[in-house]
């Protein structure tokens, strides 16, 4: 009983302790409030959990492929034999090197290689190889390599280019198909 | 008396090589067309240049058409000279699949697929029943779990659908590279921060397509506008072909769709 009457009596004057816990408090809401805004990158958190700035950054990473339009703008010549044949949907940069490596603000760079013997037997061999049995026959036309310069009656020593133009493959095929058929019925 | 220097009185030969020099390369500009600026390249995704980019109103997809892909790895070289990847390292990649007619699975991708598929593989017994190529690549989920465990919000996915890696940000944890069900991530050797395929978000932003999409001779992987109704892959996805996306049980919503892929393909 005792206690009861004197706990509603005896109200406690003595709040330092409630203070320290409020001064407390604030400081901390404070400096976290501050270490954020300093700490926390510009522009983190526009549209998420990450710098909104991040997404022009990103956008603005310099190209080095170009297109085959932009290769055959100034390459006149080639342009008509790629694009009148089978390989005009080849790209350039893959088989020369990237855009970035030969021209800068429409002036020229640097040389890109050109394949050459070997190197344009794997090349072409990449896409027409019939050993790689994954190939769909109605996308691509296959061959196995020394039987068809067999068929051919060609030497087995002859790279694809000594027939076929890389750009347009059946160019001269087509051309000494024409030269003798004109023979053949005139 | 001391004459005045000047220039006719100094090698007459220099003087004559200097006009000649001056009339000719002068006559050549006006001939030669001038590459004036940047080169003009058309632009590939339609309706991209002439107008400010939205970043909540873009929806844009990947299609791999397994059925058109002949495994010769365009896209390969395309990619890593695109980014400079770096050896061992890649952002897209083609896979072998053979399939024997007890329905094992044999896979294989020599150098990611890099150097093209110059051989057969020959390690294999059993007569082959199916044989294709799947090009992988990111598949910009609309629930990446690659972007929940970053814990520095280095990898994010930008209002426009694409999911990209702030290289700033990155601490090189590599959490998003065990969370990726698709592997598409790696860590770079040399910054060591995570890299993965952004769709060529530089290029895409720019009209481009990206340059896989672009090098690829026989339209295996195509990307376009979603919101665009001519486009060629909202036609693809409207047709009847059989268009899945890998994994799906796992609910991160991709937005790469494989046209013709088997069950198989993990």
């Amino acid at each position: 009983m005792r206690d009861v009457i004197e706990g509603g009596d005896l109200q406690s004057t003595y709040n330092s302790h409630v203070k320290r816990i409020v001064v407390g408090l604030i400081v901390f809401v404070v400096l976290g409030f501050a270490g954020k805004k300093l700490l926390a990158p510009k522009s983190f958190g526009v549209y998420g959990h990450y710098r909104a700035d991040a997404i022009e950054e990103a956008a603005a990473v310099d190209i080095r492929h170009g297109t085959n339009a932009s290769c055959l703008s100034c390459h006149a010549f080639e342009a008509k034999i790629h694009l009148s044949g089978q390989h005009r949907t080849i790209s350039c940069e893959f088989c020369h090197g990237t855009y970035a490596d030969h021209a800068k603000d429409g002036k020229k760079i640097g040389t890109l290689p050109v394949k050459q013997n070997e190197e344009i037997n794997t090349l072409c061999l990449r896409c027409h190889n019939r050993a790689i049995q994954a190939r769909p026959e109605e996308v691509i036309k296959t061959i196995i390599m020394p039987a068809h310069l067999e068929d051919q009656k060609v030497k087995t020593t002859h790279f694809c280019n000594q027939c076929h133009h890389v750009h347009a493959p059946l160019r001269y095929i087509n051309r000494a198909k024409r030269i003798v058929g004109i023979q053949e019925t005139g | 008396m001391e004459q005045p220097e000047s220039i006719f009185s100094g090698d007459r030969r220099q003087f004559i090589k200097k006009v000649l020099k001056g009339t000719i390369g002068g006559s050549l500009l006006l001939v030669l067309p001038a590459g004036a600026g940047n080169l003009e390249v058309p632009e590939q995704i339609t309706g991209i240049r002439n107008r400010p980019w939205e970043l909540s109103e873009q929806n844009f997809a990947f299609i791999v058409d397994i059925t058109r892909c002949i495994g010769c790895g365009s896209c390969c070289v395309a990619d890593k000279r695109e980014f400079n990847v770096p050896d061992g390292h890649y952002r897209t990649w083609v896979e072998r699949y053979l399939k024997d007619f007890d329905d094992a699975v044999y896979v294989d991708s020599p150098k990611g697929g890099l150097d093209g598929y110059q051989k057969p593989r020959t390690d294999i017994k059993k007569k082959i029943r199916d044989t294709f190529f799947v090009p992988k690549l990111c598949n910009m989920c609309q629930e990446p779990s690659c972007v929940q465990v970053c814990p520095v919000g280095a990898t994010y996915r930008s209002p426009d659908g694409f999911v990209l890696v702030d290289s700033d940000r990155c601490v090189g944890c590599a959490y998003c590279i065990q969370a990726c069900p698709y592997s598409a991530r790696f860590l770079h050797p040399v910054t060591r921060t995570a890299e993965k395929c952004t769709w060529c978000y530089h290029r895409v932003r720019r009209g481009l397509l990206p340059a896989c999409v672009s090098v690829c001779p026989t339209g295996a992987r195509k990307f376009g506008d979603l919101n665009d109704p001519e486009s060629e892959v909202t036609q693809i996805l409207k047709g009847p072909g059989v268009i899945t996306v890998l994994k799906k049980e796992m609910g991160n919503w991709p937005a790469l769709y494989y046209k013709g892929l088997r069950r198989e393909v993990v």
